[in-house]
């Protein structure tokens, strides 16, 4: 569980715009918090995995991918913006945030 | 549907080029496309020869593809769907103004070759690039096409059955139009190792473009190949009516099973046999009216012997005075994508009114004694031609086309 600070969120926020703008050959400022992954910039679900990933390395994140889906089965997140929320929640609760 | 299944595009990625007119020209030349394999190192291997696609492939294919997609696929999805698109190019169809629940993808596939020599697999991808049904999903992804999409395995036959199968979707009614062929690579150690166990494959190493020799004497196993061949399936009325070329006329076709042996063909041919007199049936055309044959040809003892017989025993002395002929000696065997290259050979032969050539037939066998096309190209008023393709498993299929009038 790492501790949120406003640099936490900048970089996160900073690392979700570039993957998505580095794995969909989209410039960074065709990307907003509205931006719809599947349908704007024809990402895939696949993505936020990967991004998981990433950030469980960067955080030292002791987080199980199941508790990840049970979380999104009940709080879909599509925009770039949701995710990045999603990601705050993880890295604050990793395992805990089934219980959100 | 009462109207004709026609072709209006088509394409191949092989050996010999990444466009289907670099192909024909090379295939018309007589060119082999078998060197030492680069893909990795085979010293270790009996076979270490075979027909590998041109590294600029994967240059080529970021014209096509998007770095994200690249990451989900292997190479040999990745022909898939680049051949499917220059196919589709070659049709010149729009999908925009086609009722896409129409539109079908069916693709003959044995696996999408997530071997060993694949580059990027990793354990979030691994799924994505392994499953069978990749690449025909990549296609209809790529056209958001909404009929029938699915892909079928009958070894070296399987992208012949998918032409079929997609005859039958346009001629019943279900389709207008539906985009089939096949990719396939087994060039990676495991493979040939298990295919030179099974003594199936040449190891005429020192000598690689003079290695694939169907129908002659010292012929000693097919030589593997990678590739991909698409055809655009449409209805005659839909082709009439946006006004597209039509290259050939697919007339229908047989598939059947020889249920007789998991690798070897039926004694004498008579599986292939009753195969060819089936497509000739199905297609409502009489034997007299055949005047070219692409053989499933791949090199081996059995095979160009068996489907020699056969030819012999459907035709009768008609046989002699057709000609036949073998693509796999130019570009090898490309196993789930050979009944689709072959097909496009075969509706290119229809169009150009040239068969290209069995090369190396040097010496022939004196068992062996049609008219193989040796060597050279030919220009022949060809109208009316079969495509056979033959599989482990007893897996057989032929195809009959005819010019489109």
């Amino acid at each position: 569980m790492a501790k949120i600070t406003e640099n936490t969120k900048d970089e996160v926020r900073e690392i979700v715009y570039n993957f998505f703008s580095e794995e969909c050959d989209v410039d960074l400022s065709e990307i907003s918090d509205d931006t719809n992954v599947i349908r704007d910039i024809e990402g895939d679900s696949l993505m936020f995995l990967e991004l998981i990933e990433l950030f469980k390395k960067k955080y030292e994140l002791h987080i199980e991918l199941k508790s990840i889906g049970k979380y999104i089965v009940k709080h879909p997140a599509e925009t770039i913006g949701e995710l990045i929320d999603t990601t705050m929640l993880i890295i604050e609760f990793e395992n805990g945030i089934v219980d959100l | 549907m009462s109207g004709k299944v026609v072709i209006t595009g088509m394409n191949i990625i092989s050996s010999l080029g990444l466009s289907l007119k670099e192909n024909w020209d090379n295939l018309v030349a007589g060119k082999s496309g078998v060197k030492k394999i680069s893909l990795f190192d085979p010293s270790h291997l009996q076979t270490q020869i075979a027909g590998q696609v041109s590294e600029k492939f994967e240059d080529y294919s970021l014209c096509y593809i998007t770095k994200r997609m690249a990451k989900q696929m292997t190479r040999v999805s990745k022909m898939a769907l680049v051949c499917a698109k220059d196919a589709v190019a070659n049709s010149e169809i729009d999908f925009e103004t086609f009722d896409k629940t129409r539109c079908a993808v069916i693709l003959g596939v044995v696996s999408t070759s997530n071997s060993s020599v694949e580059v990027g697999t990793t354990a979030q991808n691994t799924i994505i690039k392994s499953m069978n049904n990749a690449m025909s999903a990549w296609i209809s992804l790529e056209y958001k096409l909404l009929g029938p999409n699915y892909t079928v395995a009958s070894a070296c036959a399987s992208s012949a059955y998918a032409i079929g199968l997609g005859f039958d979707l346009i001629k019943t009614g279900k389709a207008d139009v539906v985009i089939v062929g096949g990719a396939d690579s087994t060039i990676n150690p495991e493979e040939i190792e298990g295919f030179n166990e099974l003594y199936a494959l040449s190891t005429e190493n020192s000598n690689p473009e003079k290695a694939s020799k169907p129908f002659s004497l010292n012929r000693d196993g097919f030589v593997i190949g990678e590739g991909a061949g698409i055809l655009i399936l449409e209805s005659e009325e839909s082709a009439k009516k946006r006004n597209a070329k039509i290259y050939a006329e697919l007339v229908n076709y047989a598939i059947t099973s020889e249920a007789y042996n998991i690798m070897a063909p039926m004694k004498d041919g008579e599986g292939i046999a009753l195969t060819i007199e089936s497509a000739i049936k199905n297609a409502g055309i009489n034997k007299s009216e055949v005047d070219y044959i692409n053989a499933h040809g791949t090199s081996t003892m059995l095979n160009d012997k068996y489907e020699t017989l056969a030819i012999k025993r459907v035709f009768g002395e008609q046989a002699y005075k057709i000609p036949v002929s073998s693509t796999k000696s130019m570009i090898g065997h490309t196993v789930g994508a050979a009944g689709a290259i072959e097909a496009v050979v075969t509706v290119m032969t229809l169009n150009e009114n040239t068969i290209t050539p069995t090369i190396n037939l040097d010496e022939p066998d004196p068992e062996l004694d049609l008219d193989y096309v040796p060597n050279n190209a030919r220009k022949q008023e060809v109208n009316c031609a079969l495509s056979n393709s033959f599989a482990f498993g007893g897996h057989n299929a032929t195809l009959v086309f005819k010019k489109y009038k």
